[in-house]
C-alpha cells in the first residue's frame, strides 16, 4: 500500500466568527473528509500536520473569505506493478472480487489465476492442484495489473493478477 | 500529471514525481498514526465512528490487519534497518509490508531493487531480510 504524506494547498471557505483559526481548521477537516479521493493523489486518509494558513482573500459577491491552507496528509494510491494484499469479498465462476482497504473494487479474473479451478457450492472457492484455496474472507497476495480511475463513481478500479512467483492466498 | 498514467509502473519505480518525492509509510506506521487520530477523536466526542469518513475507517481496518509489527519500537527499528540500504521510499515500504523471507521472494515483490544500476547484491538483500526477521522474533 503506497501511503504517502503529501503537501496540499486547497482553498478553504468562509470561516465567520471570532475564533478564526479554529474555524479554519474545522472547515479544513470537513472539506478533507468530503474530498475522499482524487485521481492524482488517491484516497485521502487523514490530515497529519498543518503547515501554514495564508492570507485571506475576500470574495466580493458573497462576502466569503478564502484562505489557502497548506497541510500534510496521508493518501493511498494503488499503482500498476505493485504487490498488495487484499481480502476476498465475493467469488463467482470467472472472477474473484477483493477489497483492499479503501479500494472496494479489485477484480481478479480466472484468466490471471493460473492453475486455479472454480469449485462450486454454497460457498464457492477457487482451488489449485496443491490444494491452495481462495475463499471468502481469505487473504490473497496479488500484483496490480492495471488501475482505472472512474470519474463518475469517483473511485479507482484495480485489475489484479496471480501470475507471478509468491502470489496467491496467504495466511 | 496526466501523461504519466500510461507509463506508471511500480515494478520499475515509475510512480510519478510527486509520489517519488513524498514520504512513503508502511502499513504499521500508518496504523500507529490513524490509531492515534482515532484516540484523539474518542477523547473529543462520544461517537468517534460518526466523525470519521469511510475511507478512514476502511483504511484503519486494513492497515491494522496487515501490519506485521505492532510495537512502535519495532516499527521504528524496521524503518531504521531498511533505511541503511539504498532503497527508494516506495521499495522500503513494500518490503516492510510484505516481509519476504527469501531473497527470491524479495526480488519478486520489488523487482526494482535489482535494476537501475544499484544492483543490490544477493548478500546485501539476505542480510537485510535476516535483520528484519530478528525484529519479528523479539516483538
Amino acid at each position: 500500500m503506497l501511503t504517502v504524506e503529501c503537501v496540499i494547498s486547497p482553498e478553504n471557505l468562509d470561516p465567520r466568527g471570532l475564533l478564526l483559526q479554529r474555524s479554519i481548521i474545522i472547515r479544513l477537516l470537513e472539506e478533507f473528509a468530503n474530498r475522499k479521493v482524487t485521481k492524482d493523489h488517491g484516497y485521502f486518509l487523514s490530515v497529519t500536520t498543518l503547515e501554514k494558513i495564508g492570507e485571506g482573500k475576500i470574495r466580493p459577491e458573497s462576502g466569503d473569505v478564502l484562505f489557502p491552507v497548506r497541510h500534510n496528509c496521508l493518501t493511498f494510491k494503488p499503482f500498476k506493478g505493485e504487490v498488495l494484499k487484499a481480502v476476498v469479498d465475493r467469488i463467482v465462476k470467472h472472477e474473484v472480487f477483493l477489497i483492499c482497504g479503501p479500494v472496494g473494487n479489485v477484480f481478479l479474473s480466472v484468466k490471471t489465476m493460473p492453475d486455479y479451478q472454480y469449485v462450486r457450492g454454497e460457498n464457492p472457492t477457487f482451488m489449485n492442484n496443491e490444494s491452495s484455496k481462495i475463499e471468502k474472507g481469505g487473504v490473497v497476495r496479488f500484483v496490480v495489473l492495471g488501475t482505472k480511475w472512474v470519474e463518475t463513481e469517483k473511485e479507482f478500479q484495480v485489475l489484479a493478477s496471480l501470475a507471478g512467483d509468491f502470489l496467491g492466498p496467504v495466511s | 500529471m496526466s501523461g504519466v498514467e500510461e507509463e506508471e509502473n511500480a515494478a520499475e519505480l515509475k510512480i510519478g514525481d510527486e509520489f517519488l518525492k513524498a514520504k512513503c509509510l508502511m502499513n504499521c506506521e500508518v496504523a500507529l498514526i490513524l490509531d492515534r487520530k482515532y484516540e484523539q477523536l474518542q477523547q473529543m466526542s462520544d461517537d468517534p465512528m460518526n466523525q470519521v469518513s469511510q475511507v478512514f475507517e476502511k483504511s484503519l481496518q486494513y492497515v491494522k490487519r496487515f501490519s506485521r509489527y505492532k510495537n512502535p519500537d519495532a516499527v521504528r527499528q524496521v524503518r531504521e534497518i531498511l533505511s541503511r540500504y539504498q532503497l527508494a521510499e516506495f521499495e522500503l515500504c513494500v518490503l516492510g509490508n510484505l516481509c519476504p523471507e527469501t531473497v527470491e521472494e524479495a526480488i519478486a515483490m520489488v523487482p526494482s531493487i535489482k535494476s537501475r544500476g544499484r544492483a543490490h547484491d544477493d548478500d546485501a538483500i539476505e542480510k537485510m531480510l535476516s535483520d528484519l526477521s530478528l525484529i519479528k522474533k523479539f516483538e
